[in-house]
């Protein structure tokens, strides 16, 4: 049933030997120095084309006939009860068809679902919206975590305190690691909130048979079974009975796991209409209603010795995610760096605002800042180089091999005791490290189906959060298969075909991954079942290469893989595969490094990224050129999170001021520097094909990077994000 | 219902006749009316520019146009780039390099290089980036766009350079 | 987006006629009303389409060496007409810096200059403001990051416009047609505090339409200049902007004539009698700048949140004059 074997594993100048058992139907992972034809070539992405030309269909653009449109209406309020909805004048008015106020009487945040509309179009849906008249008992409310943690606060949520459990992690004695040592530091940085803006809003349209008891529901989601198994409770059908499909998403970074309200209302619009109805939220309402990254609080402490290796690391940590949690940042406190002496206590504050939702690593990104810049302090005081700060404190051999590349790209030594230029405009250099563990999970079921005309095609319930999930899937399969990539075809982003998981936490390409490979080996253990005879041999000495099925030993019999699909019986011939557990592997954890170059205009304030390198691994890289664009992603995203976003709420109104695109500011083309990439290979054996995600660890480190090359650039830190001209002005005491 | 009025013009070098209302957006009679849902929405206030579509060789946001207002004009959407199923270089560069992923404002940025490239065929880098200025991303990167558009200059030039020596 | 009609009127007196009654708003480039539209701030009845009135389009460099911009004239055009960068630089400048591509390609001059403010709580529907008829400028005690830190009160916005500044440096007037016929107004004096009418930031009348900007001939000793501060680099609404104007006798570095205005510092764009006599009497340098700057801004009156503006506007107040009289920084 199973079989032990030997693997290579490791990076160049750093392999060993690991045994694993695994199934006998499960192929050997791919181990150092594996050949491979197809894997970590450069593939353009297969869905590109339909991209380009404006063909791939969104949510946003699914019509069918009769279908209605939906709208929400939400509180202007942060926190009152519903005394009153009175539906009469939209119902009323022209082109109405369904007009629903929602449970939910008490609203906590302003943005909160109250009814919704639909309608024959959706400027219509929109007039009705506003025709409906809700009478509010205005209640006190707190959108400010400092005074949600006052005594006599506005409570959130009714009789509940507004601080959350704390939360709280030790080893060693934190304490004692301070005492002893030769230098400590103590500060408190912050971080705003981040707003997760999907390019394409949340959205749903759905479906409802004329018995409802089938429902159909074409959404924006990370997750269509977990969208389905949601929509099942909610609507009580057997789950089999829920269709979920997701064709292209538009990005989702956290924020579109779960049947979320929209689809749900979309849905509830269905089944009393009797006919197809589509929900798209307005930018504004998926600024201040879909999912945040909650703020933070964050007091470190750390201690040195005489050898610059750290003897404590003490965090005190909170943090809000409005009515909801999740606001944690400890995970890079806890594990970047090597210290016997580890506390940690975080704590969710509750306030009047949208809930969080998990966003790219989350807690990650705000605890690397806080501990990066610490550590950048750290070193200042000591008198130690940084980079050398981070090297004698690590223990990681890949992320050690990193440091190494990543400082000869970005030119480290050099850009590190050049001097900052006389004038006004200062340059600076950072570098922080990043840290996840990728390794994907069980789950996941692929089938693998050859056709008779040799096309092949790789189905699984996952979705495309737009990283490439078709491109790499069908990679795999081509290189088990031993054809050419264009060859195969991905269908994925629906309910019928088998389970897989959410595309999120980078489970994406190592949780599907080897499900793909483990089903194309059964294909291809089928298709030599059909060549051997011809080829005179035994399946099992057969091997597929080059688009030919061909004898091991004898390459010369060979049979064209298109031409033994000829002798399939039937239309096609299919096989599946699943997702085994993980193998104990190399090692488990990513490491990753990001390099960051900046010029600061002392003067103003100003702050431009002008380079950034970034060197990261992810087990075997499938498709450089897919991953490379989420790391640029990445690294986009966390320049936004150190110089510019941020979700401003106004305490005495308690709502968000700038939820538009404009004055919720989102770099652009003239912000972003040239990024360098390089991606540092490491055969893990955790799984057959021995993938990690990237889309969390290429994240986790670009604003500290860029935090750390501002206060290299002006001498002082500045310890909240974002780094806006008036805290760089308060920190060189110029305003 | 408000009354429609009659519009026409050219899309995608066809000549076309629709009805819209008032205040239909040219996004949204493109979309809804006209079924090129190419053209994408993201914020309907000028800011992504996700539904950016050349009128009369100009670059502008659809959502700040009203449909009426195409009477006339000459307008290419995404679906105009490739020509009988022949992506336009700028498409093919965009997927040589990785230049998108979720995709939603590949077509916007499409379209305001392509005017770009229509009128300064050897931008530098910096006129690409000003060129881009209206145009959002949130997967991918500016970096790879920047480098695409270069490249499908690059290309350009040495295509018209080839047809010249053929001459 | 309320639903409106759109009526295209047959010329400029109908046009006048239609934008004198209730509801009916001005559809020029479109950008600020159809955002105002939809952000379901203002709910027009009707939208009076200008685009097809001749009188309102057109650049015109006249054989006196006066620029004529139609108020219907592209942002675009007006960045990158050859003239106008040669000489009226600060206009083009400031043309070039508006917004995106995109918008520049629709919005116009006019629209540029009547547009309405970005102050967050004015464009937000649930929030009935003093600019909106209520009672309270919630910037006072709200989030006023961006807002006045000059001529503020009872309302703190800030102008929005990019091009005004510089048009009021180059001494521009509007053309100006209305029920009571043609008026021409220095464009200086159009713009109106808040004080006179918290409501609204200029001095057009019902039935009102600004058909054409005109800036006198700028000699060949005036040299302009427009600079902004912003935060992002790409689509951001300056924190500071400010258009120059020096005239310099030929070969003499001594400062004839001056203009200095100031955009997104106050409610009006705003010109510093101030800064423009600190730039006379004397040559001109760098020391001589910084007591410019430091004249523009001798009256800010910071908010809560901003009185990093006050830094940012020396700044760049200096660094304009510096860059428009060819000196570099010491």
């Amino acid at each position: 049933m199973s079989r032990r074997v030997t693997l290579n594993l490791g990076f160049q100048g750093n392999t060993r030997d690991v045994t694993v058992v695994i199934p006998d139907d499960e192929p050997t992972p791919w181990q150092w120095g594996e050949r491979l034809s197809v894997v970590g070539k450069p593939t353009p992405r297969v869905d590109g084309p339909l991209k380009a030309t404006g063909a791939a269909h969104y949510t946003y653009d699914i019509e069918l006939p009769g279908m209605l449109y939906g709208a929400i209406l939400r509180s202007p309020r942060p926190h009152a009860r519903i005394r009153n909805i009175d539906l009469s004048a939209a119902e009323h008015l022209d082109g109405v068809r369904a007009v629903l106020a929602l449970e939910d009487r008490e609203i906590r945040f302003a943005g909160q679902e109250v009814a919704a509309v639909a309608a024959i179009s959706s400027d219509l849906a929109a007039d009705a919206l506003k025709l409906i008249k809700v009478d509010y008992e205005k209640m006190p409310f707190v959108v400010d975590m400092d005074r949600a943690m006052a005594d006599f606060a506005p409570r959130v949520f009714g009789s509940g305190s507004n601080v959350g459990r704390t939360s709280t992690s030790s080893v060693g004695n934190v304490a004692r690691g301070l005492e002893v040592a030769a230098n400590t530091i103590e500060a408190a940085y912050t971080t705003a909130v981040q707003t997760h803006v999907c390019l394409e809003t949340h959205g749903a349209v759905a479906s409802f048979n004329a018995a409802r008891d089938q429902l159909t529901v074409w959404c924006s989601t990370q997750g269509v079974f977990s969208v389905r198994d949601d929509l099942a409770v909610y609507f009580s059908l057997p789950p089999d009975n829920v269709r979920v499909v997701c064709e292209f998403l538009g990005g989702g970074f956290g924020s579109k796991f779960g049947a979320t309200p929209e689809m749900i209302v979309a849905a509830r619009l269905a089944g009393a209409t009797g006919v197809p109805v589509k929900v798209m939220l307005p930018r504004g309402d998926e600024h201040r209603s879909t999912g945040n990254r909650p703020n933070s609080e964050q007091k470190v402490k750390l201690g040195v010795d005489r050898d610059g290796k750290l003897t404590a690391i003490d965090l005190v940590q909170r943090g809000s995610g409005g009515i909801g949690g999740g606001a944690g940042s400890a995970g890079p406190f806890k594990s970047i760096y090597r210290c016997a002496n580890i506390r940690t206590e975080e704590r969710n504050i509750y306030t009047n605002a949208g809930p969080a939702s998990p966003m790219r690593a989350p807690g990650w990104p705000q605890g690397c800042f806080a501990l990066e810049l610490a550590m950048d302090e750290m070193a200042r005081k000591a008198g130690i180089d940084r980079l050398e700060f981070r090297r004698r404190n690590s223990d990681n051999p890949v992320r050690a091999a990193e440091y190494e590349i990543g400082a000869r790209a970005f030119g480290w030594a050099e850009k590190n005791s050049s001097p900052k230029s006389s004038g006004a405009f200062k340059r600076g250099v950072g570098v922080a490290s990043a840290e996840w563990h990728a390794v994907g999970v069980p789950g996941p079921e692929a089938q693998v189906i050859a056709h008779r005309d040799g096309a092949v095609e790789v189905r699984v319930g996952t979705q495309d959060i737009g990283t490439g999930t078709r491109t790499i899937l069908a990679i795999v399969a081509a290189e088990e298969l031993g054809l050419p990539v264009d060859r195969v075809k991905s269908e994925i982003g629906d309910t019928r075909f088998l389970f897989s998981v959410p595309s999120g936490g980078s489970l994406s390409a190592p949780s599907n991954t080897p499900a793909v490979r483990q089903a194309a080996a059964h294909l291809k253990d089928k298709l030599f079942r059909i060549a051997a005879p011809i080829l005179g041999a035994e399946p099992d000495d057969l091997e597929a290469s080059d688009g030919f099925i061909r004898v091991r030993t004898n390459p010369s019999r060979s049979l064209a893989f298109a031409d033994v699909c000829k002798r399939i019986p039937g239309d096609s011939i299919s096989a599946q595969g699943e997702r085994v557990a993980n193998y104990e592997g190399f090692r488990t954890d990513q490491a990753g490094c990001q390099f960051a170059e900046v010029e600061v205009d002392t003067e103003t304030g100003i702050v431009r990224v002008t380079h950034v390198v970034a060197v990261h691994d992810a087990g075997r890289i499938i498709d450089p050129l897919m991953a490379r664009s989420q790391v640029n992603g990445g690294i986009l995203m966390g320049i936004g999170f150190a110089l510019f976003e941020n979700r401003r709420m106004d305490p005495m109104l308690g709502i968000m001021v700038n939820p538009t695109m404009d004055d919720y500011k989102l770099l652009g083309s003239l912000d972003v520097p040239r990024i360098d990439v390089t991606f540092f290979e490491v055969a893990n054996g955790i799984t057959n094909t021995g993938v990690m995600g990237l889309g969390e660890v290429a994240h986790v480190a670009s604003a500290a990077a860029v935090a750390c090359a501002v206060y290299d650039a002006i001498g002082v830190p500045v310890r909240s994000l974002p780094i806006t001209p008036d805290r760089v002005l308060a920190a060189l005491g110029r305003a | 219902m408000s009354k429609k009025t009659l519009v026409e013009a050219t899309i995608n070098g066809e000549t076309v006749e629709f009805l819209c209302e008032p205040r239909q957006s040219l996004l949204e009679t493109l979309r809804d009316v006209l079924e090129l849902t190419g053209s994408k929405e993201g914020c309907l206030t000028g800011d992504c520019g996700a539904c950016t579509v050349l009128v009369d060789g100009r670059p502008v946001c659809s959502c700040l146009m009203l449909g009426v207002e195409a009477q006339g004009k000459n307008i290419v959407t995404v679906e105009g780039l490739a020509i009988n199923g022949v992506l336009h270089v700028l498409q093919n560069k965009f997927l040589e390099h990785a230049a998108l992923q979720c995709g939603i404002c590949t077509p916007g940025f499409l379209i305001s290089a392509k005017s770009l490239l229509d009128r300064n065929p050897k931008p530098t880098e910096h006129e690409v980036r000003y060129a881009l200025a209206g145009n959002l991303c949130r997967c991918t990167g500016y970096d790879k766009i920047v480098k695409a558009v270069l490249d499908a200059a690059a290309d350009i030039r040495s295509q018209g350079e080839g047809k010249a020596a053929a001459r | 987006m309320n639903r409106f009609e759109v009526i295209t009127p047959a010329d400029l007196a109908s046009a006048s006629r239609l934008l004198a009654q209730d509801g009916h708003v001005a559809f020029a480039g479109g950008v600020d009303v159809l955002d105002l539209s939809k952000q379901n701030v203002e709910s027009p009845t009707a939208l009076v389409n200008l685009k097809g009135l001749k009188e309102l389009g057109g650049i015109e460099v006249r054989p006196s060496g006066e620029l004529r911009l139609g108020a219907m004239a592209k942002l675009s055009e007006v960045a990158e007409h050859p003239a106008i960068r040669a000489r009226f630089t600060a206009i083009a400048e400031a043309a070039g810096e508006v917004a995106t591509p995109q918008i520049r390609n629709l919005g116009t001059v006019g629209g540029n200059i009547l547009q309405r403010p970005r102050c967050w709580y004015f464009r937000n529907p649930d929030v009935n403001c003093l600019k909106k008829g209520g009672d309270t400028c919630y910037a006072i005690s709200g989030l006023n990051r961006y807002h006045a830190i000059l001529g503020g009160g009872p309302a703190f916005i800030v102008h929005p416009s990019n091009l005004a500044p510089a048009l009021i440096a180059m001494r521009a007037s509007a053309t100006i047609v209305g029920p009571a016929g043609e008026r021409t107004v220095e464009l200086e004096k159009f713009f109106t505090l808040p004080t006179v009418d918290p409501k609204r930031e200029n001095s057009l009348k019902s039935g009102e339409i600004v058909t054409e900007v005109i800036v006198p001939a700028s000699p060949s000793s005036v040299r302009s200049h427009y600079l902004e501060a912003r935060e992002k680099q790409s689509f951001d609404w300056p924190l500071v902007s400010v258009a120059i104007a020096l005239d310099r006798a030929p070969g003499a570095n001594t400062v004839r004539d001056a203009r200095v205005v100031m955009g997104a510092v106050a409610p009006v764009p705003w010109r510093s009698p101030e800064a423009e006599a600190a730039l006379k009497g004397g040559p001109l340098d760098e020391s001589r700048a910084r007591a410019a700057a430091e004249a523009a801004l001798k009256d800010a009156r910071p908010m809560s949140d901003n009185a990093y503006k006050v830094v940012i506007a020396k700044v760049i107040v200096r660094r304009a004059i510096m860059s428009v009289a060819g000196l570099e920084a010491a």
